[in-house]
């Protein structure tokens, strides 16, 4: 191995990283398989892709070089940091490029047909991300140095092998998803008019802590119910206080086993007006019948058309909103802004997770009611995760 | 403090925003720039190299904006600068903002594209802040922080231009700060003191460490700061060895008698970053750790009386890592500067050359986090306490009143 340790190496930084050797195997050879079958010579997971390389190494910051034929992954690993999984990667300190180039070389890619993860936005991971997340300076060095090998976007290899989650990982998000309704068990207890957002905020942040979650930012609005464009908040609100007939909306999000859960619940300072009740109970027959119709082998395309045509029977609308659960910026992504053409295709499989929150409205959209929270696909369709009961929680 | 509730502060004014586009556009002509071209960074999530890099990557958008994440073409010719961001959302400093995105999906590469040949950019001499490490800003990137995908199409769209790292041109214009982010660096650092009030207040034999997390954090936030992870390091105080660091609620640690707790406290107020450490021992400090405590102090004090304005880093080194040889120990730099993220110039013991940084010089209105190390000759045992320092024409003067040394709980 020509590339030289650095001499000194910031303090480690231990992560969660409990996931067996087992499931390594499984994610290595499913990735393998999905790479030989796009016939990439290696995954090339570098600098900048800090989702994905986590997923393959339980480590906090890496980059992988992971040869379809077989051969174990050579991995890169700043802060003397190894675990169960890899434990004796290569060490680096500030510098990637480097490392990485010759992690390529090591591997026999210098004329290689090389996927790389994360280059460009995926149909089930990095679905915001149109532009990848590839960072430019290191990658442009290796392409540099590799200028007879060929370099080719292949976010979707790992995505699809993330898209579909194994018992480990569900173990997991069940428990994220349980810290998450206790964070909203907090908001609950605490939410009254005069009380100050930002304590609320920090209140909530607090009780997933202590129960051991990773830091996922909080979303919450704070606006008068009825608020045509309530502001949004991923930091404790400033200057602002809690006052009668606030709608409290909010993603509150949990972290364990690196799984991100979501839960989202409504939550009105004040008695819910008559007009919404409708549209809340639209809401739960919509988000019932989602379930059902969420078999393996659906199509997306599929499910969107029932569930945008769901509303129109009963006189008002109702609109997809759902997205995948996982590491991180997981698809297929489902959302007034992003309805969902390029993914119609993609058939739904027993395993996958999702927040499932699905919205209702009047016919004239002035009234508009999310609720939901985390699922996973069985053959029986989708089970929820959670356990609160459907519908606005209503603090008189 | 007041509370969060209370904070009547709306943001930075129109003056401050004319202050740093001027600043920049100033540095920016001095180098021969016809514009500075902010592009799309990666997010700090996926570039995951320290907290400070992470946040440091999209540093340089958020103090030309408050925006987030934006892409910026600022010409040097004093027009107003293009910004290009997810929604094409304004705010108070940037009322008209371009949409990154046509038809809701897609690429940024094409709208920034066209920003620059807007700004009759096609032939330029383009610099891009963040393609590499600074002196005083993203001194931890080495491989900067763009965003490859999006950049690369950009280049490729204007073929008969050149780009090139201008990553001090912004860095110099960050490094000074101006009364009003003074003020807010001084709200952050007493923010994080309030976390380090609380720390000492729940930390006690038997405490669950997440607890201990959980508790400081929701400290610092109710008071609005925005969430910036604490970095706590736990361990036995015998043996002084390395502890680990956790960035996160540690899990099924629980802390017990004569424990070492340090710690990296950060608050955000106003996007910067404010930090205080506050080194704490569950039982009574040992005998050999006065004696650091001692040193570590005089370094601090004597630190601040040399950090004034005009004095060399390379001046300041010798200053700091000479003094603890005179005693009898060793004492070794460690500070970096205060900001948006990733600030500089970085002095730590990883790079005991401090090549890249031995000839910046401090100026009036620097702020940085001051926290020299004392150290036994042996390098066995080492303190370090410290916060955030502003430089004035007297030199450093910290932003909030703490005493120096160790606190012992018993």
């Amino acid at each position: 191995m020509p590339w030289k340790p650095p001499a000194r190496a910031g303090a480690t930084i231990p992560i969660w990283a409990g996931y067996s050797i087992a499931e390594r195997d499984r994610r290595w050879k499913a990735v393998r398989e999905s790479a030989a079958k796009a016939v990439f010579d290696c995954i090339f997971v570098p600098l900048g892709n800090g989702t994905d390389g986590r997923y393959l190494t339980q480590l906090r910051c890496s980059a992988t070089v992971l040869p379809t034929d077989g051969r174990p992954p050579i991995i890169i690993a700043d802060r003397s940091s190894r675990n169960e999984w890899v434990p004796d990667p290569w060490q680096t300190s500030r510098e990637w490029a480097e490392p990485m180039t010759q992690a390529l070389l090591d591997a026999g890619m210098e004329r290689a047909r090389i996927g790389v993860v994360g280059l460009k936005g995926g149909k089930v991971t990095h679905v915001r991300a149109f532009d990848g997340v590839v960072n430019h300076t290191a990658f442009a060095a290796v392409k540099r140095r590799l200028p007879n090998a060929t370099f080719e976007d292949a976010t979707d290899v790992v995505g699809f092998v993330r898209y579909v989650k194994s018992e480990e990982e569900i173990d997991c998000l069940r428990r994220s998803t349980a810290i998450a309704e206790a964070g909203i068990e907090e908001m609950v207890k605490l939410a009254r008019p005069g009380f100050d957002a930002a304590v609320l905020y920090a209140a909530v942040v607090e009780r997933m802590l202590e129960l051991g979650s990773e830091y996922y930012p909080l979303a919450i609005y704070t606006d008068p119910i009825g608020t045509r464009e309530p502001k949004r908040y991923t930091n404790p609100p400033i200057g602002r206080r809690l006052e009668s007939n606030t709608l409290i909306t909010n993603e509150v999000s949990a972290v364990w086993g690196a799984q991100v859960s979501q839960e989202d619940q409504p939550i009105l300072l004040g008695r819910i007006p008559d007009d919404w009740k409708p549209v809340i109970e639209l809401q739960k027959e919509v988000f019932e019948a989602g379930l059902k119709f969420m078999r393996p082998g659906t199509s997306f395309g599929e499910l969107i058309d029932f569930i945008n045509g769901f509303g129109a029977k009963r006189g008002m609308k109702t609109l997809i909103l759902m997205h995948g659960r996982g590491y991180g910026d997981d698809g297929p992504l489902l959302s007034p802004r992003l309805r969902g053409e390029n993914v119609r295709d993609i058939r739904i499989e027993k395993g996958n997770a999702w927040v499932w929150k699905p919205y209702a409205m009047m016919a004239d959209e002035r009234i508009q009611f999310v609720w939901g929270g985390d699922v996973i696909v069985t053959d029986k369709g989708g089970e929820v995760l959670f356990k609160r009961p459907h519908g606005m929680i209503s603090i008189v | 403090m007041e509370a969060a509730a209370d904070v009547r502060w709306k943001g930075y004014s129109l003056a401050e925003r004319d202050w740093r586009w001027q600043a920049v556009r100033a540095n920016a002509a001095k180098a021969g720039y016809d514009c500075i071209f902010v592009p799309l960074c990666v997010d700090g999530k996926n570039l995951h190299l320290s907290l400070e890099q992470s946040r440091g990557t999209r540093s340089d958008c958020r103090f030309l904006t408050q925006m987030e994440n934006a892409a910026v073409v600022l010409p040097t010719d004093g027009r107003q600068p293009i910004v290009i961001n997810d929604r094409g959302t304004g705010n108070d400093w940037v009322p008209k903002a371009r949409p990154a995105m046509r038809g809701l999906r897609g690429s940024w590469a094409p709208a920034i594209a066209q920003a620059l040949l807007d700004a009759g950019m096609e032939r330029a001499r383009i610099g891009v802040p963040g393609l590499g490490r600074g002196k005083v800003t993203h001194g931890r990137a080495s491989a900067g922080v763009i965003n490859h995908s999006s950049y690369d199409e950009v280049i490729r769209q204007l073929p008969n231009a050149t780009f090139e790292d201008a990553t001090d041109v912004v860095g110099y214009a960050r490094y000074g700060k101006s009364d009003e982010q003074i003020a807010c660096l001084r709200r952050g650092a007493a923010i994080a003191a309030a976390g380090i009030e609380k720390m000492v207040e729940v930390a006690r034999p038997g405490v669950p460490e997440a607890i201990l997390y959980a508790r400081v954090m929701r400290r610092m936030v109710e008071l609005g700061s925005e969430y910036y992870p604490m970095a706590l390091y736990t361990g036995p105080m015998e043996g002084g060895e390395r502890l680990p660091r956790f960035e996160d609620p540690p899990i099924d640690r629980v802390l017990q008698p004569m424990y070492r707790i340090t710690n990296e406290v950060d608050a955000v107020w106003g996007g910067l970053v404010a930090q205080e450490l506050q080194p704490i021992v569950l039982g009574p400090i040992p005998d050999e750790w006065k004696r650091l405590v001692d040193l570590q102090r005089e370094i601090y004090e004597g630190g601040l009386a040399v950090m004034k304005p005009g004095t060399s880093f390379a001046d300041f080194i010798a200053f700091t890592n000479g003094l603890g040889e005179k005693r009898g120990m060793k004492s070794l730099i460690l500070m970096h500067g205060r900001g948006y993220g990733d600030d500089g110039p970085l002095l730590t013991p990883q790079d005991r050359t401090y090549e890249r940084v031995r000839d910046v010089r401090i100026e009036k209105g620097n702020v940085f986090v001051w926290k020299p190390i004392a150290m036994s000759a042996d390098e066995r045992i080492q303190f370090s306490w410290g916060g955030c320092v502003l430089v004035t024409e007297k030199g450093g003067e910290p932003l909030v009143r703490r005493t120096p040394g160790m606190v012992s709980v018993s």
